[in-house]
C-alpha cells in the first residue's frame, strides 16, 4: 500500500507523519507507553510527567489516572522497572478496582514487591482478601514481607492462618519469625 | 553533615600517638567529651553504620573514659566495619571490638548496652526498634525515621519496651540554642512574627541517566538497600549520596531541617505537637539518579499563627532566625547575631522565669539517663515531632497543594494521598512489626 492510501485511511497518522517530516527530531512518545519500557538508570523524564499528572490530579480525576496506570501496567512486555514506577503511582491513587489487576501480580514472586507496594495502602476488603490470599503462594522472603503487611494494615481475620504458619516449621525461621511478630502487632490492634 | 567533633578512622589510625594516648587515658580530648558525672558503671556500645557520620561519635567515644566501651560495630561494607573495628581495637589496645555484617547479631549481643543506629535513613527505625526489642538504649542519628509512621513507631517501641531512645541533634546540647529556645518561650523577642530556617542546598550534580554497575567486592548491596525499593547498584547512589536519592532519605529537608526545625519546635513548646497547616513547593529533579527537591520552600503553621518558613540557601549554610516586636536573633553552629546586641545579651542571661533542661553534651546526656532512666534531652518523642515536620515539608513539597494536619491524630485532615505518603511500604522480608 502506498503512503498516500495509508494516510488517506488515517488521517490522525498522516498528521503525524506530516509534523515529524518538518521536525528534525522524532515524534513525542505517550508518556504512559514509555513508562512501561522505563529501565533502571535510564532517562526518567516521561515517567516524571505521569507522576506529575498522577499526583497533581484531582480526587474527580483520580481514577481515570488510576484506569491509565493499570493500563500500563497491562501492557506486555511492561519492564521492571516501570511496573515498580506505576505500583508507586498506584500506591497513592489505587483503590477496589486495581486490586483484580494486582492480586495475580502479588502471588507472582517476579511481581511481588511491587504488587504489594501498591496494595498496601488501598483501603478496603478487597485488597486485604488478595493480600490474604497470596499467602498461599509465596515462601521466604516475600512471604514474610507480605505477612507484615497483613499485620500493618490490622487484619484480624488473618489470626488462624498466621498462627497456622507461626507453628509450621516447614515454613521457614524468617517466615515463622514473621508471623510470630504479626500476631504481636495484631493482639494490639484494634479488631 | 558537618559533624560537631570530627575525626576519621583513617586519621585516627595513622596518629599512633593519639592511639596511645587516648587508649592511655582520656588527656587528648576536650573535658567535655569525657563525660560530666565520672559515673563508675561501665557502658557498653555497639555502632550500626561506620559511614560518614560514625566518624562524629567514634572520636568521643573512644576519647570517654573507661566507663565508656565500644565493643562492637557492624555494617553492610566489609572494609568500613573492619576499619572501625581495627581503630577501636588499637585505641583500646586489645581486640575486644567484633565487627559484624548483620546488626541483628549485634542486637542479640547481651553484654551491649547501647545501640547507636548510624546507617543511611531507611535502616533506622528498623535497626533501632530491633535493639529496642533486645533491650538495649539507643542513640539514632538524625532524621529520626525516613517516614512519619515509622516515627511513631519508634517512639511507641521505646515506651513498650522502657528504652532510653536518643535522637542525634546535638544542637539540643549547645547552650546557644538552649538560651534562644528559652528566650522566645519567655517572650524576650515580645511577639513572635515568625522563624525562618535556612538549609543548605540539595543535591551534588549529577547526570540525567546513570548506569548499573557491579557491586564492589565487599559490599553486601541488597543489604544495604533493605526496605528500601531495590534498583542496580550505582557508585554515586550510596555513600553519603544516599541522602539526595527519595526511596532512602528525604534530602536536607530531613538532613538539616532535623537540627535548625528543630530549635523552631522547642521554641515553639510542640516537642508534643506541631504545626497545623503547611504550603509550599519544591523543585524536584525530573530525571537522574537523585530524586530529592533540588530547591527547597516551604512554611508550616502553628495554632497560634505562627509560621516557621524553610528554605534553600545557596550560601551560609544552615541557621534558623526568630523574628518578633523586639528584633530578631540568627543563631546558628558558627555564630549568633541580633538586630541589637542588647538581646544577644539577654538572651544569654540567667534567671528566665521559663526555665528549659539544659544539656552541654549530647553523649553524655544519653549516657547519663541510661543510668537514671529519665528520658533524654532529644528523646525520642521530640525527634519524631521534629521529623514529622520535615516529613510534611517533603510532602507539601511533592503534592504542591496546601495541607492541613492534626498533631493529635498525626493525619492530615480531608487529603487521602498526602495520609498515603505517611508511610512506606518496606521490601521484604523487612516490615515494621
Amino acid at each position: 500500500m502506498s503512503e498516500k492510501k495509508r494516510t488517506a485511511k488515517n488521517p490522525a497518522k498522516a498528521a503525524v507523519s506530516k509534523a515529524d517530516k518538518k521536525s528534525s527530531f522524532g515524534p513525542t512518545p505517550d508518556p504512559w507507553e514509555a513508562c512501561a519500557r522505563l529501565e533502571y538508570g535510564a532517562d526518567r523524564s516521561f515517567a516524571w510527567s505521569v507522576r506529575e499528572q498522577v499526583i497533581k490530579a484531582p480526587p474527580e480525576e483520580r481514577a481515570r489516572a488510576e484506569e491509565n496506570l493499570l493500563k500500563t501496567l497491562g501492557r506486555p512486555g511492561c519492564t521492571e522497572a516501570g511496573r515498580a514506577f506505576l505500583c508507586q503511582m498506584l500506591a497513592l491513587v489505587g483503590s477496589a478496582k486495581s486490586v483484580p489487576v494486582l492480586a495475580p501480580l502479588l502471588r507472582d514472586p517476579k511481581s511481588t514487591e511491587a504488587a504489594r507496594y501498591a496494595l498496601a495502602p488501598i483501603p478496603g476488603a478487597e485488597a486485604a482478601a488478595a493480600l490474604r490470599d497470596a499467602l498461599g503462594s509465596l515462601s521466604g522472603v516475600a512471604k514474610a514481607g507480605l505477612i507484615g503487611t497483613i499485620a500493618l494494615r490490622g487484619d484480624t481475620t488473618a489470626r488462624a492462618v498466621l498462627a497456622g504458619i507461626k507453628e509450621n516449621p516447614s515454613e521457614g525461621p524468617v517466615v515463622q519469625e514473621a508471623a510470630k511478630r504479626a500476631l504481636e502487632h495484631l493482639a494490639t490492634a484494634k479488631a | 553533615m558537618n559533624p560537631i567533633h570530627t575525626l576519621s578512622r583513617r586519621q585516627f589510625i595513622k596518629q599512633s600517638g593519639l592511639v596511645t594516648a587516648v587508649a592511655a587515658g582520656p588527656l587528648i580530648l576536650p573535658s567535655g567529651l569525657r563525660g560530666q558525672n565520672a559515673p563508675s558503671k561501665k557502658i557498653t556500645v555497639g555502632i550500626v553504620g561506620c559511614g560518614n557520620i560514625s566518624d562524629s561519635h567514634f572520636g568521643p567515644l573512644l576519647g570517654s573514659p573507661e566507663s565508656i566501651r565500644i565493643l562492637a560495630v557492624c555494617d553492610v561494607d566489609q572494609e568500613r566495619r573492619d576499619d572501625s573495628a581495627a581503630m577501636v581495637n588499637q585505641a583500646y589496645g586489645n581486640q575486644d571490638c567484633k565487627a559484624y555484617a548483620d546488626f541483628q547479631e549485634l542486637n542479640r549481643r547481651s553484654d551491649i548496652d547501647a545501640v547507636f543506629v548510624l546507617t543511611p535513613d531507611h535502616w533506622h527505625a528498623l535497626v533501632a526498634i530491633d535493639a529496642m526489642r533486645n533491650g538495649k538504649d539507643v542513640y539514632v542519628e538524625k532524621p529520626l525515621t525516613l517516614t512519619i509512621e515509622e516515627g511513631r513507631a519508634l517512639v511507641t517501641a521505646a515506651r513498650k519496651y522502657n528504652r532510653v531512645a536518643q535522637h542525634g541533634t546535638q544542637h539540643r546540647s549547645m547552650k546557644r540554642f538552649h538560651d534562644v529556645a528559652e528566650f522566645i518561650r519567655n517572650d524576650g523577642l515580645g511577639k513572635l512574627d515568625r522563624i525562618d530556617v535556612y538549609i543548605p542546598p540539595n543535591n551534588r550534580h549529577c547526570g540525567a541517566s546513570w548506569k548499573p554497575e557491579p557491586v564492589p567486592a565487599g559490599l553486601d548491596w541488597d543489604r544495604w538497600l533493605g526496605p528500601s525499593p531495590w534498583r542496580p547498584f550505582n557508585s554515586l547512589g550510596y555513600h553519603y549520596n544516599f541522602r539526595f536519592i527519595m526511596d532512602n532519605a528525604n534530602g536536607q529537608v530531613t538532613n538539616w531541617g532535623a537540627h535548625y526545625l528543630d530549635i523552631g519546635q522547642w521554641a515553639m513548646n510542640a516537642d508534643n505537637g506541631g504545626p497545623v497547616e503547611i504550603e509550599g513547593h519544591g523543585e524536584f529533579p525530573s530525571t537522574g539518579l537523585f530524586s530529592n527537591s533540588t530547591n527547597v520552600d516551604f512554611t508550616v503553621r502553628y495554632a497560634n499563627g505562627i509560621p516557621m518558613h524553610c528554605r534553600t540557601r545557596y550560601e551560609g549554610g544552615g541557621t534558623v532566625r526568630f523574628v518578633g516586636e523586639r528584633g530578631w536573633l540568627d543563631i546558628s553552629r558558627g555564630k549568633m547575631s541580633g538586630s541589637n546586641n542588647d538581646l544577644l545579651r539577654e538572651m544569654q542571661a540567667s534567671g528566665k522565669k521559663i526555665q528549659l533542661e539544659l544539656s552541654t553534651n549530647h553523649h553524655d546526656n544519653f549516657f547519663d539517663c541510661m543510668r537514671t532512666r529519665k528520658r533524654p534531652i532529644a528523646d525520642v518523642e521530640i525527634g519524631h515531632r521534629t521529623a514529622t515536620v520535615c516529613n510534611l515539608g517533603q510532602i507539601v513539597m511533592t503534592l504542591g497543594r496546601k495541607l492541613r494536619w492534626d498533631p493529635v491524630k498525626e493525619e492530615f485532615i480531608g487529603d487521602d494521598m498526602a495520609n498515603r505518603l505517611r508511610r512506606r511500604p518496606m521490601r521484604s522480608p523487612w516490615a515494621l512489626i
